[in-house]
Parts: structure tokens; C-alpha cells; sequence
């Protein structure tokens, strides 16, 4: 080996393998800047999508309360336990079904669900689990990947007014709405009847978003930074409804088992003190997860309790219609307060129609009081005969009788009080008298929901002044701020002083002398009031009775309807002075008349039972 | 005798730069703000690597107090010495995610094949340097150098450490090439990796680097049989690259191999690491996210982040300053112990220092190429700076040797 050649070599090889050296070192500074400097803008946003997940934090829904400031619905925190199936182990399951307290079949069955939903997409495995369960699960959440939690909340109704018909109840948006509305999510529920549903843009809120670190295995580690991004969820606005919660409480109890509607209000304002449709259904049932068999079984029963009778029921509002035909005759000219029409028993015209009341001289005061049926066959009689036809519907229209009252309800029907086009629609032209002479009394075609009633005989109340019936007095946002309703209240011009004195008088009538002096007559309260009974062709009559109290200075006017339960005296007077006597004494005493209506039983068609 | 204006401080300082580095970023990794939710055995790495730190610099000054020539004398022994130690590895051994490649003595787990490095090198440089040049006719001293590196190769793929056997499969190229073997035989050793890394990458490009090779040995060497093998040697790895990749290989296996070229074809499996360390790296931008303000690192988007993939912490935390660095203080070393090795009379200390120099050369470019994705990955720790005491000691041992060599080098006689 010649040292020589060997220090060459060395020379040679030191070079190369320096050369080596540089090259890998060049390699990977270059391949460093690249991805450092050149490519930041690609991986910089890269690692921040990984770890920042944007959640949608939910508002909590506006409170709804009595007027005096009683909570009928709150929201209720429910527990949910989410599945995202990618993630999941199997393996895990019989370490899940420890923590759910459950069957490993029924998880192992849910968890398949979830599967064949979406491989990627979260999804709920159980709703409504246990706090224990939840909280037993949110501590051990890092030994099963995979499983998530939430909270979500539901409505819930701590008063023992209940209010179904009032409140509504939410349900999940369709796709259609969800697609139309802009800010609402999949799955979001909304009101579908109700205050909730007609104020579900106060209600609602604003959802907040929230900016969570999450780590590779996707636990979130909290709020990301500080929270400067995030923007906190706005509560929804409160509603202060106008309901008095113990006599809305005691007017479900009177109709519970029983059929119809009621509504009772403050003649003065219109604000409705009181609505309860019967039979009612349990609205707890259809908050958080949907209890489905329930909903169908409400869905399908034959007493459609759904159906909001107090504000939607067409029925004929029987004699309890006398007053405004009192009214619209005398501002007519028909009669006078004077006019006096001799009952003989019956009114014969082509036909004789009944009247039950003692024959006699009768006067639009005596009329009312007696409830004779021959004053008020004669005048409508005489409104068909002289032409006055479609000036009396316009005229029954003006207190509410007909047409809608605006109430911040949705599905408010009209009734029906025909002028001449319907009556051709109706008859096809082919219709005289003989079809009009049993409108007098309110029979027939006239039809009135408890609601429009209950507006109608406020403007008695009230001297003569038509009130829109409204819920809610005013609604308080989260901010502090109170924004009022603004419901109408207008002066019926054409009403004479002097002709509704006579009513008014005739109405107290009833109460003191004539058929509501059994179970309306208040000893320390002055009650004026009509009863009705509508004829039913297809079973027991309905009973209806209106009323309002103190006389002197009216604060509650009543409007009660009792399907299928015959004479209105004997059914529906009972209830409206039950509600008249709590709410203007707070209490009641006439225990035999609460009683006596507890167990009232209505002749329904018994195919069914009726709900609670 | 420690004569300190003959000792190479400078490495000295590199050394401990390094290791500080790796001292931050594993504490980075395992201390980091959401550091509970990772086991506490992990949570413990940064206390033992400080420990193994500490325990390196008393080996690091205790080998400056020998004599260079017993590295010589007992590098037979120390070679048989270390075999036998993962002999018994293989029945007795304790196993760790897979590989049965530790031993534990007291309360010590040692990683033997790292120990093996340092052994096979002296041994090799040692049977290297007591033979003639090595020629393309004469082939007998290369074979048995092969032989040195197929025990442990063999024992390790036993182990199931195939990591650090590529490394000596790399090593082995480099040893024989510095003790004379010609540069065309040395080339067409390591052509059948460059060939098949250039063809996972696009089979044409492989066809490409099998050309330039087969030209580049035919003006070095002018033999015909050589050129000949180099080209089909060069064909039959394209050819075979290509069918195991398309036929043999199962799409998930043949995702992995090719994942770092093209991540996305399998972003939750192969491709995730992959992606997650450049997300790593790409995000760190100039100045980087902060001590342990990363991300990527603090939520576990890495895996083996504290070993194979520390080199995005780096990356993520400090950005293309702290990256460039690290990258330039590796440079540093090499050029410094090649230099060292360039200026050494002795051809055993010659053939050593070279061979540690590639030892830490194969570990950083393996595992900072799996980390920027210019390699696929293969789990490899970066010298110095990763977690592993074990390789941490080792590491340590072989720069220890390097510098006595080097600090002896005047009286470390050629002649006995």
C-alpha cells in the first residue's frame, strides 16, 4: 500500500462523502423551506381546522309565564349520549353497556342503528339517560372513543295549569322550513301550535357559536384561546301572558272529562284571563324525545283533542245570541226598549216554533230574563222580512260573532252568521223566511267558537266597546327591554246607552230570576249572564253560558261551552260561576257547585273515553 | 494527558446543543398544557431522558480517559460480547409495542441493538484496516465484513427491529467504500435503494436514476461485467418494485409504501401521519407557534412525537429558524467528524469516526425524511434529539470514542 496513493484515496473519499453529507443536508433544508415558508398559507389553516371545532351553542327558549309572573313553561336540561360509529370500538360496547346501566344487547342494537345512519356522522345513541348515567360517562368518556355527550333542554311545565292548547308544543322543523329559513338547523325544533308557535321568533333566541380545541382523538379540551371568538348565545324573550294561573289551573280541573271549550277574559281589555279546551292532552308527553305511541293515540281520538274547541268549535250559540239580537233590532228600529211582543206559547209562522218560556207580554229586559223565544223569532222575522238581512250580520259582526277576533292563537276560526250571499250559497238560492226566523235564537246555521262569545258579551261588559282577545301582555327580552302588545280596542259606534242598559238589566235578570239563578246566583258577587242551549241533531244538546261580573264594574267576562251536556243552566253556568267566584274572591265556596260540576258527566258518544 | 487544546470542543458544543434541543422538545411533548391526557409512563420521558442526559456526560468524559488503542484491542470481544447480549435478548428479552429488542439489567432497560452500532463499527473497522485494499478481484474481505453485518442484521429482523437493521444495511455501503473498496462496486451496492425509492415515486424515474447509475459506474470502473449487473440489477429492482407494488402488495399495504408521495390516497390510515406531521411542519411557518403553543404537537395529532416524529415539534414550535438550525447543527457535526476522520493518520480511527458519522448521517436523513415526507416512513429515532435512552447512551458512546480517537491522535501511532 504506497502512502501516497493511500493519502489520495482519503482525499478522494472524504470529498465524496462530504458531497453525501451536503446533498441529504441540502435535500431536506430545501424540503423544509418548502413546506415552512412556501407552503404555509396551505398548512397553516390545515392545523387550524384540525384542531378547532365550531359548535353551535343553543340559546335557551324564552320562558312563558302567567301575569303574575308564575312560570307555566321553563326549559328542563335532558342528557343525551352521541355515538360518531367511526371512531367506536367495539370492543367497547360491554364497557359502555356497564356505564349506561343497560343490557349489552340493547346498546349493541343502537349502536347498529347509529351505524347504518351514518359511518361519519354523530348521532344520537341514547337521549334522556340519567344525570348519574351522564355524569358516570363524561368522566370515563377517554377510555371509550368515540362516545360523546350533550345537553340539550326541553320544555317543562312546573304549573299545575297546564294549558296544552295555549302553550303548544315543538316538534322538529321539516326539511322544507329548514331549507326555506335561514339560521335554523337540522333537527331544530319549533313551535308547532300555540304561544310557541306564534312567538317562536322571541322565543327562539340566537344561537351562539363556540370555538372548542379538540385533540386528535377528538376530546374537546375546552374553549379555544380566551373565548374572543366566541360569540355567546342570546336568550330567548320572555312572554308575560295574561292567564291567571290558579283560575287557569281551576278551569282545566272543572273540564276535565268533559267536552268543549271555555274562555274567560277581562272584559276591559281583552286580555284572556283563562282558555281551556276539553278534553286536553299532556303536553310534558310530547316535549324532549317525542313519545310516539302517545302522539298517535291523540292523533287519532275520536274526541280530537288536539283541537282547540275554545277558539276553532262552530257550534250555535243558542239563546246565549239573544242579547246582540237585541241590540242589533233595537239600533235597527224594529224595537225600542218599550216594545212588547205577547208569547202565546209558540210562534206560528208556516210552522209554530216553541217557546218554553210562561206566555205573556214580554220586553227585551223581560225577553232576556226569561229567555222567551217568540220576542226574538218576531224580530228576526221582521229583519228578514223588511230587508235588514245583511245589515244584521254586519251588525252581529261588529261585536265578534263571525269573523275572526285576531287572538294570538293560530287555527282561530270564524262562525257563521249568513247573510244573503251565504244563504244562496247555502240554499242555491231556493230560501225564504221559514229558514231564517230560528237564527233569532241563535239556532241554525249561526255558529260562534267559546272565543267570539266570550268577545261578544265583554262588549256588553264593557258599554259597548269590541276587544281583541290577546295572551300576552308583553314580552321581555334578554336585554332587559319590555316590548308591549298593543291589542285593539275599539268603541262599537252604533251601540244606544240607553238600549244596552236594557240588555244589561236583562242579563242580571237571568242570574237573580231566571234559568242561571240555580247555579250563577253569587251572594256577594253581581253576575249578569245568558245561558244557551244549542239543538244537536246528532246527540245530547250543548249547553253554553255566558256571563260577566262584578255588574257594576265588570273585570271578568265568561264564555263556556259544554259539548253533548244539555241545558247550558245545568252544565255550562256551574263552571262560568266557579270561575267568576275564584277569580274575583280567590277562593271558592260554594264546594257543593264545585262538586256538583266534578262530577258532572257529559252524554258523549262512548266509544272511547274521554282523555284527561 | 487530557490535552484540552487537542480536544474538539466544538463537537462538544454540538453535542450538548442537540441534546438540549431534544431535551425541549420532548419536554414540549409531554409536559404540554393537555399533557393529562397522556399516560404517565410518557408523561415520565422527559425525567428519563434528563437522566440519561446526565448519565451520557459521565460516559462522555470517563471515554476521554482511555487509551485509543483498547477501543482496537477489545473491539473482537466487545463485537461477540454485544452479539451474545441479543442472543439472549431473543429468549429473555422484554417485549415493547412489538419489538423484543430490550433487556433489563437492574433498573435499566436497554435497547441492545443500539449497543450493537458501536461494536459491529469498531469490529468492522477493525478487521477492515488489518487487511489489503479491498479490490474488485479480491472479494474475500468485503464478504467477511458482510458477515460482520449479517449477524446482527439477521438478530435484529428477529427482534423485530427492522429499523435499525436498515441501518446497518446502509452502513455497511459506506464502510467498505472508505477501506478501499472501488467506487463503481461501492455505487452498485446502494443503486438497488436509490433505484427503488425513485420508482415508488414514478417507474419511469426509477428507469432514469438506473441509467445515470449504470453510466456512472461504467466511467468509473470501464468493466463490462460490472456495467452489465448494474443495469440489470437496476432493471430487475424497477421491474420489482413495480410488480410487488401493483401485484403482490394488498392496496393498504401498497397505500403505506406509497403514502408518503401521495398522502391523500389514504388519509386516516397510512396517509394520516404523513399528513398530520407535514400539517406539523407547514404550519410552523418562519418563527413557529411557540414552546408549546403547537397545535398539532399539544393535541396529539402525531404520533411518536417524542421519537420518530420529533422533528415536527421542532418544526411546529420554532418554525424554519429552529428547523434550519437543527439541520445545520447535524451539517456541522458531520462536516466536523469527517473533517476529523480526514486528518487522522490511523486508518482504524479513520474507518471508525467515518462510520459513526454515517451511523447519526442514515438516522437523520431517515428520520427527518419521514418527517417532511421525502422518504416513506420507517421508525427511526433522530440522534440525539429524540427520546430513547438507550440510543441517547449510545449515541453519546460513539462520539465519545470519535473525539478520544481525535483527541489521541498524535500518539495513536499507524505503527505498533
Amino acid at each position: 500500500m504506497h502512502a501516497n496513493k493511500q493519502k489520495q484515496d482519503v482525499r478522494t473519499s472524504i470529498r465524496i462523502l462530504q458531497a453525501v453529507v451536503l446533498l441529504g443536508f441540502f435535500v431536506l433544508i430545501i424540503r423544509v423551506f418548502q413546506l415552512q415558508i412556501i407552503d404555509y398559507e396551505t398548512y397553516s389553516p390545515l392545523s387550524r381546522q384540525n384542531s378547532l371545532r365550531l359548535e353551535v351553542v343553543n340559546p335557551a327558549r324564552g320562558l312563558i309565564l302567567d301575569r303574575n309572573g308564575k312560570i307555566l313553561v321553563e326549559n328542563q336540561p335532558i342528557y343525551s349520549i352521541t355515538i360518531t360509529p367511526v371512531n367506536f370500538n367495539m370492543e367497547n360496547v360491554p364497557k359502555l353497556a356497564k356505564f349506561l346501566r343497560m343490557e349489552e344487547d340493547s346498546v349493541l342494537e343502537r349502536i347498529q342503528e347509529a351505524r347504518d345512519f351514518s359511518w361519519q356522522r354523530t348521532s344520537r345513541l341514547f337521549t334522556e339517560v340519567p344525570f348519574e348515567v351522564f355524569s358516570d360517562i363524561q368522566e370515563n368518556i377517554w377510555q371509550l372513543p368515540g362516545i360523546g355527550h350533550q345537553i340539550e333542554s326541553k320544555r317543562h311545565y312546573p304549573s299545575e295549569a297546564i294549558a296544552p292548547h295555549v302553550m303548544g308544543y315543538l316538534r322538529e322543523a321539516t326539511r322544507e322550513e329548514y331549507l326555506k329559513s335561514e339560521g335554523m338547523r337540522l333537527g331544530e325544533k319549533i313551535g308547532r301550535s300555540g304561544l310557541e308557535m306564534v312567538y317562536e321568533d322571541y322565543l327562539k333566541g340566537e344561537y351562539g357559536t363556540e370555538y372548542l380545541q379538540v385533540n386528535a382523538y377528538g376530546q374537546t379540551l375546552g374553549t379555544y384561546g380566551n373565548g374572543e371568538l366566541n360569540i355567546p348565545p342570546e336568550k330567548g324573550s320572555d312572554l308575560i301572558t295574561t292567564l291567571d294561573a290558579d283560575l287557569q289551573a281551576l278551569a282545566e280541573k272543572l273540564m276535565t272529562g268533559k267536552r268543549g271549550g271555555l274562555v274567560a277574559m277581562d272584559p276591559q281589555s281583552g286580555a284572556i284571563l283563562s282558555l281551556v279546551s276539553a278534553p286536553q292532552y299532556d303536553i310534558s308527553r310530547l316535549a324532549g324525545r317525542m313519545d310516539f305511541e302517545y302522539w298517535q293515540s291523540i292523533n287519532t281520538n275520536s274526541h280530537t283533542p288536539l283541537y282547540n274547541r275554545a277558539i276553532a268549535a262552530r257550534q250555535p250559540p243558542g239563546s246565549t245570541f239573544k242579547p246582540f239580537m237585541g241590540l242589533v233590532g233595537m239600533h235597527l228600529g224594529i224595537i225600542t226598549p218599550e216594545t212588547e211582543i205577547y208569547n202565546s206559547g209558540a210562534y206560528i209562522r208556516g210552522r209554530a216554533y216553541g217557546d218554553l218560556a210562561e206566555p205573556g207580554d214580554y220586553d227585551i229586559e223581560s225577553a232576556l230574563t226569561w229567555s222567551s223565544n217568540t220576542y226574538f223569532f218576531w224580530l228576526m222575522d221582521r229583519i228578514g222580512s223588511d230587508g235588514y238581512l245583511n245589515d244584521w250580520a254586519d251588525l252581529i259582526n261588529d261585536f265578534g260573532i263571525g269573523p275572526r277576533n285576531q287572538i294570538d292563537l293560530p287555527f282561530e276560526a270564524t262562525g257563521i252568521i249568513p247573510d244573503s250571499t251565504y244563504m244562496n250559497k247555502a240554499f242555491g238560492n231556493r230560501w225564504g223566511i221559514g229558514d231564517l226566523i230560528s237564527l233569532g235564537v241563535g239556532q241554525g246555521l249561526v255558529s260562534a267558537s267559546p272565543l267570539q262569545m266570550a268577545v261578544a258579551v265583554s262588549s256588553i261588559a264593557n258599554n259597548g266597546y269590541r276587544v281583541q282577545p290577546h295572551l300576552v301582555s308583553h314580552i321581555q327580552h334578554s336585554d332587559g327591554e319590555i316590548s308591549y302588545t298593543n291589542p285593539m280596542k275599539e268603541k262599537i259606534d252604533w251601540i244606544n246607552p240607553r238600549h244596552l242598559q236594557a240588555v244589561q238589566k236583562g242579563m242580571r235578570g237571568v242570574v237573580t230570576e231566571g234559568s242561571g239563578r240555580f247555579y250563577a246566583n253569587l251572594r256577594d258577587i253581581e253576575v249578569a249572564g245568558k245561558t244557551g242551549t244549542a239543538q244537536n241533531p246528532h246527540g245530547e244538546n250543548h249547553g253554553w253560558f255566558i256571563a260577566y261580573a262584578p255588574v257594576s264594574n265588570p273585570q271578568i267576562a265568561v264564555a263556556v261551552l259544554m259539548e253533548n251536556s244539555g241545558y247550558g243552566s245545568i252544565s255550562a253556568a256551574p263552571i262560568a260561576s266557579l270561575l267568576i267566584e275564584q277569580y274575583l274572591k280567590g277562593e271558592i265556596e260554594r264546594s257543593h257547585v264545585l262538586n256538583y260540576v266534578l262530577n258532572f258527566e257529559p252524554k258523549v258518544e262512548k266509544e272511547e273515553e274521554l282523555l284527561q | 494527558m487530557f490535552n484540552s487544546q487537542e480536544f474538539s470542543w466544538s463537537v462538544v458544543f454540538i453535542w450538548m446543543a442537540l441534546a438540549i434541543t431534544g431535551l425541549v422538545a420532548i419536554y414540549s411533548a409531554t409536559q404540554g398544557p393537555v399533557s393529562q391526557f397522556l399516560p404517565s409512563y410518557i408523561q415520565e420521558n422527559f425525567t428519563r431522558q434528563a437522566l440519561w442526559f446526565g448519565l451520557s456526560i459521565v460516559v462522555l468524559v470517563a471515554v476521554q480517559f482511555t487509551s485509543p488503542r483498547t477501543f482496537q484491542g477489545v473491539s473482537y470481544l466487545f463485537y461477540f460480547f454485544v452479539l451474545l447480549l441479543m442472543v439472549i435478548t431473543l429468549f429473555f428479552g422484554v417485549e415493547v409495542s412489538g419489538s423484543k429488542s430490550w433487556l433489563r439489567i437492574g433498573p435499566l432497560n436497554l435497547q441492545v441493538g443500539e449497543l450493537m452500532k458501536p461494536a459491529t463499527i469498531l469490529a468492522v473497522a477493525n478487521y477492515l484496516t488489518s487487511r489489503r485494499n479491498i479490490s474488485a478481484e479480491n472479494m474475500k474481505t468485503a464478504l467477511t465484513a458482510l458477515a460482520f453485518f449479517a449477524a446482527p442484521v439477521i438478530l435484529l429482523i428477529l427482534q423485530n427491529e427492522t429499523g435499525i437493521a436498515v441501518v446497518f444495511l446502509a452502513l455497511l455501503p459506506v464502510m467498505l467504500f472508505w477501506s478501499g473498496l472501488p467506487y463503481g462496486i461501492s455505487l452498485l451496492m446502494v443503486s438497488p435503494a436509490l433505484v427503488g425509492y425513485f420508482t415508488v415515486l414514478e417507474w419511469y424515474w426509477g428507469l432514469a436514476a438506473m441509467g445515470v447509475i449504470t453510466l456512472v459506474i461504467f466511467f468509473l470502473q470501464r468493466r463490462t461485467w460490472l456495467t452489465v449487473s448494474s443495469f440489470v440489477l437496476g432493471l430487475l429492482v424497477v421491474i420489482g418494485t413495480e410488480v410487488a407494488l401493483h401485484q403482490v402488495l394488498q392496496p393498504y399495504q401498497r397505500a403505506r409504501v406509497e403514502s408518503f408521495v401521495n398522502p391523500t390516497l389514504d388519509p386516516q390510515g397510512a396517509g394520516w401521519n404523513v399528513l398530520q406531521a407535514k400539517t406539523a411542519i407547514g404550519s410552523g411557518g418562519l418563527y413557529g407557534k411557540g414552546f408549546m403553543e403547537g397545535t398539532q404537537t399539544q393535541l396529539r395529532f402525531l404520533p411518536e412525537q417524542w421519537t420518530d416524529f420529533i422533528f415536527c415539534v421542532i418544526g411546529e414550535e420554532f418554525g424554519f429558524f429552529g428547523s434550519s438550525l437543527v439541520l445545520i447543527l447535524f451539517a456541522a457535526l458531520f462536516l466536523r467528524l469527517l473533517h476529523m476522520a480526514s486528518t487522522h493518520k490511523h486508518p482504524f480511527a479513520q474507518l471508525v469516526i467515518v462510520g459513526v458519522t454515517f451511523i447519526y448521517f442514515i438516522h437523520f436523513i431517515i428520520n427527518i425524511g419521514s418527517a417532511t415526507s421525502v422518504l416513506p416512513v420507517i421508525g427511526l429515532p433522530l440522534p440525539f434529539i429524540s427520546y430513547g435512552g438507550s440510543a441517547f447512551l449510545t449515541n453519546t458512546l460513539m462520539l465519545a470514542i470519535c473525539l478520544n480517537l481525535d483527541l489521541y491522535k498524535r500518539s495513536f501511532s499507524i505503527y505498533r
